[in-house]
């Protein structure tokens, strides 16, 4: 089967190519259908191999080579694929939750004109975010990466006719190929000192005898390198102003892009380098310090947010931020972990916003919902699942695997896990202000507003309530290591990705750890219930105007990054391209067309004088050859 | 071998059949199935020399390697090629129709007999039997004036030029006492002695006259422009070629050896020759003219190979010789249907002929060497050639910047062609026969950019 994996991106890409040739042509439903059969075709592949792999009797990865890409001199690419544990997993969340999203959308994008360009663009993220997880070396992952990049800027921009829609696009394009510089030059280096970009080699050249020259410095470099492309693709601080924005395109879109699957993409590729990270400590330790840093800041920043997809949009960067906390501690499977539950509930609550939002036509601001809970049960249901979920409420997926990254940070170092434990508390409150602000209390929007309120088609829920289970049951892959010894997530992963194994927790311990973590959660959500019973949405002052404004981030970087380089380009273009390159350019060619004018004055027509000028050019020339053998 | 003498014959079976035809057309259709015979003649040389030992005929005259044998059926081929793309003006150029097509068959023998040449009598011959039937042809249309004076320009000095050959090849006599090209190689480099140095440069000028390299190209546009397009097309693609491919011979097989005693003269006048083609071609309004031109800055690509002595030298010119020779025809064929010669004259073609604008659209693309075309692959080899040579880097920039010009008076064509108002006027209406060996002629274009190989598999 898993020499098969070629057709697991390929079915995307057919799918992307008949809609995309044929958008025009192509009834909605029929795109819809099939936009969304291309992704199951790949999901029941990705089934069969995710079992072939989880087999005892699969051995170490295996490598696929569809071509050789790239052969020039010692340089030799393949475009090759590597199905081990962790691609197969990844391949599984992708294909999976990427079709209950396809399904969705065929219902909530049923209005829209562009709804076959849509499907297309959506399977070629599919296809893109496949090659990003399969390659077999970095290059190949390098193509999916900005496959699924240029995808993001189109469905971002996919309402293009709203300037601030395409500005959005611009800004989430730009700040990933900020990133991908970083990603680009890591893999210069790597192809610089040891001369290959296969996973397999370079890091069997890494755990083998070290090069000459080589020191670990080199080992920091290109994972610092690398790590600044993940910051951008997966929205940490720095660079992570781009996915709030993001929140322009359809609902849908940030479920699939901008919650499940490409923005976690920074994550699987630190995973899939592992062993280069597991060399580069102080690089991890950067790593960690970027994501608990993300994950404090940007939840601080969701209280205060009345965007039902803002709140969301931070909830995600803060949720990446723990990933890479737990990455940076070295136990990369529990991010992995945490991947897989997010991508379970935050689509979940993405699709359940979505249905929110299409109840209330469009509306995104939760000052003007509430109460909706009796007209959308499935959706309330659905979405308090999956808000106790992100909550890490036991029981839930989310609890299971954010325990696992509280409790390595607590292994590592205790302050860290003080600090996530505060970010993980404010999570429990600002996802239930959302929830309480939305489906419970009395409707404050329109009348024609209430009027219009119902639940969504069949074709949405369904979507939401398997997702609804996931989200529930996705955990019990990763018992806490006090409940059972086994974990299951763990030691399916082992075969690709080794954890720095840190001093094991005593249980009594751990009990307390999860203990406090709980109570926080539930107390948080008490204070969200009160505060929130009687809503009142006076002009914040103080603290709380900041965080509405996002800490002034955006105004920041206006003024620190993006006015100068404006500024600078416009003095460019005004005297270094007007006055000196157009002039060099027009420059040549005019003194061109002067000595054309000139030399042309020759060809008088006259036989006398071409003749004197031969003799004249071969004295010239005999002299020349003359002088030049003396020389 | 064969293939001299059937050039010869069949020749001279043109001329009386010129007696016998009461019209015109058949004589074209003879000439094209002559020259398919010849053509064959050429492939069954080639296919009984063995690639290994080269035959050496008349006395060591001549010395027939596959080079020589691969280069004459190219040649050939291009010959058809021109044939049966332009044989209908030819037609209409005058009256003595089967006249002109047996002239062609003696410029063949000419370009036969400078392909294999062993011996400098050879190659003074050689030359004289290319050249006069082109003194002839440039004056065939004698009726108008700028034809005849073409044609007695160029007689003349192409009688001047014939002078330096032979004083060159007295000298190198004067000095080894040999006209044996082979012989020449032993001459020492060290101490090279001036009289034999005196004829290397004065056989270089010659050649520099026939392959129209400055300064000896002054009579390069007055004759093209002047003589008939039809023949034209022929005096500035197959016999330059062949000229080149026996200077190279002459220069790689005899003066490599002492290559650093004249590779700075000639380096002297390809740059000379880029300049002077280039720069003078952008101020022309006459298409005609300005193809004269660009066949002149043509030459300075090919004068790379010559600089270069190596191997890649020959595949370089082989390439260049076929590559330019059918972009050039074909260009040259487009040209001949159009009333006015001046960029005017192509005004708003492609919407009347897009077709037509089309095919020269890609013969101009060749020729300004944009990749995907056999121009390109033709200066990638040169240039390559002239790199590995390795001391001259500053002449490859320096063409690389001319080659940069040349696409401005290319492409004038085409944006003539396509962005401009006006209704170009043709000459004749094309016929589905023309159309279909125009496109044929691109699509060879195309594919030698695509697999220059093909022309090197055989040697």
């Amino acid at each position: 089967m898993s020499q098969l994996v070629y057709l697991v991106p390929l079915f995307p890409l057919i799918g992307f190519l008949i809609n995309g040739i044929g958008w025009r042509r192509i009834p909605k439903s029929l795109g819809g259908v099939i936009g969304s059969l291309a992704v199951l075709a790949s999901f029941c592949v990705s089934l069969g191999i995710f079992f072939e792999v989880k087999d005892p009797s699969f051995h170490g990865p295996v490598i696929v080579q569809l071509f050789e890409f790239i052969h020039s001199g010692k340089l030799f690419i393949p475009f090759s694929f590597q199905v081990d544990s962790l691609s197969s997993l990844f391949l599984l969340i992708i294909t999976g939750v990427g079709f209950l999203i396809h399904v969705y959308s065929t219902a909530y994008m049923h209005d829209d004109e562009g709804m076959v360009k849509y499907f297309s663009f959506l399977n070629l993220f599919v296809f893109s975010m496949l090659l990003l997880v399969l390659g077999g070396n970095y290059l190949v992952m390098f193509i999916g990466w900005e496959g699924v990049g240029l995808c993001s800027y189109l469905l971002i921009g996919f309402w293009f006719k709203n300037r601030d829609y395409t500005n959005a696009a611009k800004k989430a394009f730009i700040m990933n190929r900020i990133g991908d510089l970083g990603f680009l030059v890591g893999m210069l280096l790597i192809l610089f000192n040891y001369g290959t970009l296969s996973y397999q080699d370079f890091f069997g050249k890494l755990q083998g005898a070290q090069p000459a020259g080589i020191s670990s410095d080199t080992y920091n470099w290109i994972a610092i390198c690398l790590f600044i492309g993940a910051t951008g693709k997966s929205a940490q601080i720095p660079l992570y102003t781009w996915l709030p924005d993001a929140m322009a395109g359809p609902t849908p879109v940030s479920a699939l892009i901008h919650a499940a699957t490409m923005v976690t993409a920074g994550i699987y590729m630190i995973a899939r380098s592992h062993v280069l990270y597991t060399l580069a400590p102080m690089t991890l330790h950067i790593v960690a310090i970027v994501g608990l840093a993300t994950a404090l800041f940007a939840a601080t920043i969701a209280i205060r947010q009345y965007d039902i997809k803002k709140v969301l949009a931070y909830s995600t960067v803060s949720q990446l931020g723990f990933m890479f906390l737990a990455l940076g501690v070295g136990a990369y499977t529990t991010a992995v972990f945490h991947v897989m539950t997010h991508a379970f509930f935050k689509a979940l609550l993405f699709l359940g916003s979505g249905s929110v939002i299409h109840a209330m036509g469009g509306e995104q601001d939760i000052r003007k919902m509430g109460g909706l809970g009796k007209k959308l049960r499935t959706t309330q249901i659905t979405f308090l699942i999956g808000c106790l979920a992100i909550s890490g409420i036991p029981g839930f997926s989310g609890f299971f695997s954010k325990d696992e990254i509280l409790a390595a940070a607590y292994a590592h170092d205790p302050v860290l896990y003080y600090l996530a434990a505060a970010a993980a508390m404010m999570t429990a409150f600002y996802m239930f202000r959302l929830y309480f602000l939305t489906f419970t209390g009395g409707f404050r929007g329109t009348e024609d507003q209430a009027h219009h309120l119902h639940e969504s088609p069949a074709a949405m829920t369904i979507p939401l309530i398997i997702l609804a289970i996931l989200s529930i049951i996705g955990g019990y892959v990763g018992l806490p290591a006090v409940i059972s010894e086994h974990h299951a997530l763990g030691s399916f992963l082992s075969s690709s990705v080794t954890n720095i194994s840190e001093h094991h927790l005593e249980a009594g311990t751990e009990w307390m750890l999860m203990g406090v973590s709980v109570t926080l959660s539930v107390l948080m959500i008490a204070v969200a219930y009160s505060v929130n019973k009687k809503p009142n949405f006076t002009p914040s002052t103080g603290l709380a105007k900041i965080l509405e404004n996002k800490w002034y981030v955006d105004e920041l970087y206006d003024a620190v990054f993006v006015r100068p380089i404006q500024n600078f380009s416009a003095f460019m273009e005004r005297f270094a391209e007007r006055k000196g390159i157009d002039g060099i350019v027009n420059g040549v060619g005019k003194s061109v067309r002067w000595g054309s004018d000139r030399i042309r004055l020759l060809q008088t027509g006259q036989v006398g004088f071409y003749i004197f000028v031969m003799v004249l050019g071969m004295i010239t020339l005999f002299a020349l050859g003359f002088f030049w053998v003396k020389l | 071998m064969k293939a001299i003498i059937a050039t010869t014959i069949l020749g001279i079976i043109m001329m009386f059949a010129g007696i016998m035809a009461k019209e015109k057309k058949p004589l074209t259709t003879l000439a094209t199935i002559l020259l398919v015979i010849l053509l064959g003649v050429n492939i069954w040389d080639l296919t009984n020399t063995s690639s290994l030992a080269p035959e050496s005929l008349f006395n060591n005259m001549l010395r027939i390697d596959r080079y020589a044998l691969w280069f004459n059926t190219l040649m050939t081929g291009c010959t058809l090629l021109y044939v049966l793309l332009v044989g209908r003006e030819i037609q209409k150029v005058g009256e003595h129709v089967a006249e002109y097509f047996a002239l062609i068959f003696f410029i063949l023998c000419g370009v036969y007999l400078l392909s294999c040449y062993n011996n400098l009598l050879i190659l003074f011959i050689g030359i004289e039997i290319m050249s006069i039937p082109q003194y002839i042809l440039a004056g065939s249309d004698k009726r108008n004036l700028k034809s005849s004076e073409a044609s007695l320009k160029y007689f003349l000095m192409g009688a001047f030029t014939t002078g330096i050959l032979l004083m060159g090849i007295t000298l190198l006599y004067g000095a080894t006492g040999s006209f044996n090209i082979v012989s020449f190689s032993f001459l020492q480099s060290d101490h090279l002695n001036t009289l034999a140095l005196a004829g290397i440069l004065f056989i270089m000028m010659a050649f520099s006259f026939k392959v129209s390299a400055a300064p000896m190209h002054m009579w390069t546009p007055d004759v093209y422009d002047g003589s008939p397009t039809a023949f034209t097309a022929y005096m500035a693609t197959i016999v330059k070629a062949a000229a080149f491919f026996a200077f190279l011979r002459l220069f790689q097989v005899s003066f490599g050896s002492l290559s650093s005693h004249w590779t700075f003269v000639l380096a002297i006048i390809t740059a000379a020759t880029l300049l002077v083609g280039n720069l003078t071609a952008v101020f022309q309004q006459s298409v005609k003219r300005m193809l004269a031109y660009s066949s002149i800055a043509q030459a300075g690509f090919m004068l790379f190979a010559i600089l270069a002595v190596n191997a890649v030298a020959w595949q370089g010119i082989i390439i260049y010789a076929v590559a330019y020779s059918i972009a050039t025809i074909g260009i040259f064929t487009v040209l001949m249907k159009l009333k006015d010669y001046t960029y005017d004259g192509f005004n708003g073609l492609a919407k009347k002929e897009p077709l037509l604008a089309f095919v020269s659209t890609i013969f101009l693309f060749s020729l300004a060497g944009i990749p995907l075309t056999a121009g390109f692959m033709a200066k990638y080899y040169v240039l390559q050639a002239l790199i590995q040579q390795g001391s001259l880097l500053w002449l490859v920039i320096f063409g690389l910047l001319m080659a940069s010009i040349s696409v401005y008076y290319y492409f004038r064509v085409i944006i003539a062609m396509y962005f401009k108002q006006g209704a170009a006027e043709l000459n004749s209406p094309v016929s589905g026969t023309d159309k279909f060996m125009l496109v044929f002629t691109c699509f060879l274009v195309i594919l030698l950019g695509i697999f220059p190989q093909l022309l090197l598999g055989n040697i």
